[in-house]
């Protein structure tokens, strides 16, 4: 018996999902076809796509919640390696390719809705999957070369799913609201972290009001451009970083 | 089959709950787990099954330690806890998910089981059945999965009557040599001629562990009258029916144990129980 990982443990704990889950998940992605139905063209489905995101995720260890729950999910014939890369797979892959579909039904159904009752001859746009797209969840962070929303967007969304997946076995009870208010707190010390160094720098903090509209990041100099590079790789390490986290987290996990 | 080591185990820092517990199962046999409430001994079933890992002290199970949670050994634990969990699935299907992890499952007694339980409809969802009737479905399962070890924490509770001997004869028709099952309960009268190995647990450790033969040898449980007293006498209780009192056995003759009986004489006594059993 391989006691690191099996394929086929892998795939009975993936069913074990859909059959202990299937009506609520039907009921979910037909929501979604929905809401996509009603604001069927709309570029902002990304913002959907982030919220949904870390709400799934931060469901992944749910059964934590109630301890005969994390019981049975704990004693289930399976390696902890087996029940993290069933967690990841479906918050990820399942997750992204249930919301592209649900995005993709909805939108040339909402749109031909639309041209049927209002005699009119809209075109589908596919706002969420152009590359030349430049909204950017969380600010202007250019993780990839060249520019490819959409990639940007995946890595994002990866980032966002592996902090929630974190929180979601870290936390017992209240996992989404406790991980966001981690997150804030993260920000608000860096905030802080940030605001004393730039304080100790330029010592006089009217100096520091006056470069508000100037971005260090537009300069072409080779320094900042090594640091924007350690910046995106960072951002990278965060994913396997969290998802190396949970694991270790579920394998010390008692319950 | 399972070997338990000087272990220590807390829930907090500042209370012990468990403190150089050891203690060694063998197979073949069924294991009442027994002791006042608080004593550890669910605590003691998720150490074995490795849900809580000891902080001093080893466990071994089935050559596995549990704390690792491998499949191999998981395949071949069965843990009914006191609480169930939610599953949002009917029976089938619950049998669908779950029988593919344990290789020795048997879908045949499964449903023998549940017939015995009078649970006919296998389409019925796990959540929408009450606490008893879940808990039939559970302990069939469990039975059916052919576990070398079934850890069961307190199965009766929640069973009505009938269910409470239907339960009794499938345990009994469930062990064989390679099996090894642990019954952690409050209601000693359930497993009245179940159990054949008792274990008792008192301010957090292990204060008796023996075989009913080995009982039934050493101790005399007898209803006498309730002038009649003597130096054998190790605790008496005064009923409506008579004085139950358990004796020392100097005479070997045979007597049933009453599981009530001896767990109170123990309690009223423990240094002589101990020195009758050295």
């Amino acid at each position: 018996m391989n006691t690191t990982f099996s394929f086929n443990r892998l795939v009975l704990m993936l069913k074990r999902f859909f059959i202990e889950n299937r009506n609520k998940e039907i009921m979910s992605w037909g929501i979604l076809i929905l809401v996509f139905t009603l604001v069927h063209n709309s570029a902002n489905a990304k913002i959907l796509l982030y919220i949904m995101g870390f709400i799934f995720a931060a469901k992944q260890f749910k059964s934590f919640a109630y301890t005969p729950g994390g019981m049975h999910y704990l004693l289930i014939p399976s390696t902890h390696l087996e029940k993290l890369v069933t967690s990841i797979l479906l918050s990820t892959v399942y997750f992204f390719t249930m919301f592209i579909l649900t995005y993709s039904i909805g939108n040339v159904i909402g749109t031909n809705l639309y041209n049927l009752v209002f005699t009119q001859s809209t075109q589908v746009t596919w706002d969420f999957f152009n590359a030349t797209d430049i909204q950017k969840f969380g600010g202007s962070f250019d993780f990839l070369p060249g520019g490819n929303a959409f990639l940007e967007m995946i890595v994002n969304f990866l980032i966002i799913q592996s902090t929630f997946m974190l929180g979601s076995i870290y936390f017992k009870r209240g996992a989404l609201g406790k991980t966001m208010l981690s997150i804030l707190a993260f920000y608000f010390v860096i905030g802080l972290i940030e605001l004393f160094l730039l304080k100790v720098i330029f010592v006089d903090l009217t100096t520091l009001r006056g470069m508000n509209s100037f971005s260090f990041m537009t300069e072409s100099s080779s320094i900042l451009k090594i640091i924007g590079n350690g910046f995106k790789i960072f951002c990278y390490l965060l994913i396997p970083y969290f998802w190396t986290v949970t694991y270790f987290r579920l394998t010390e996990k008692q319950v | 089959m399972i070997d338990i080591k000087s272990v220590d185990f807390s829930y907090s820092r500042n209370t012990k709950l468990l403190s150089g517990l050891s203690l060694q199962l063998e197979t073949g046999r069924i294991h009442g787990l027994l002791g006042k409430n608080g004593e550890g001994k669910s605590t003691l079933l998720k150490l074995i099954s490795g849900l809580v890992f000891p902080q001093k002290g080893e466990i071994e199970v089935m050559g596995f330690l549990p704390q690792k949670r491998l499949p191999e050994m998981l395949q071949d634990i069965f843990f009914l806890p006191e609480e169930l969990p939610q599953l949002s699935m009917n029976i089938e299907n619950y049998e669908k998910v779950y029988a593919p992890f344990y290789p020795n499952f048997n879908s045949e007694q499964f449903n023998k089981f549940l017939k015995e339980f009078e649970i006919e409809n296998k389409k019925s969802l796990l959540n929408k059945l009450s606490h008893g009737q879940k808990k039939k479905v559970m302990i069939a399962f469990g039975l059916a999965t052919n576990t070398r070890l079934l850890l069961l924490d307190e199965p009766t509770n929640g069973l009505d009557i009938p269910s409470k001997g239907q339960f009794r004869r499938m345990v009994a028709s469930g062990i064989n040599e390679e099996r090894c099952l642990v019954i952690s309960t409050h209601q000693v009268h359930d497993l009245d001629s179940l159990i054949d190995n008792i274990i008792i647990m008192d301010g957090h450790e292990i204060v008796f562990n023996q075989s009913i033969e080995n009982i039934a040898h050493k101790l005399l449980f007898r209803v006498s009258d309730r002038k009649e007293t003597d130096d054998t006498v190790i605790y008496s209780e005064d009923t409506l029916r008579g004085l139950y009192q358990v004796c020392e056995n100097k005479t070997a003759t045979e007597s049933k144990v009453d599981i009530e009986l001896l767990f109170n004489a123990i309690f009223a006594d423990k240094k002589r129980i101990k020195q009758l059993f050295q």
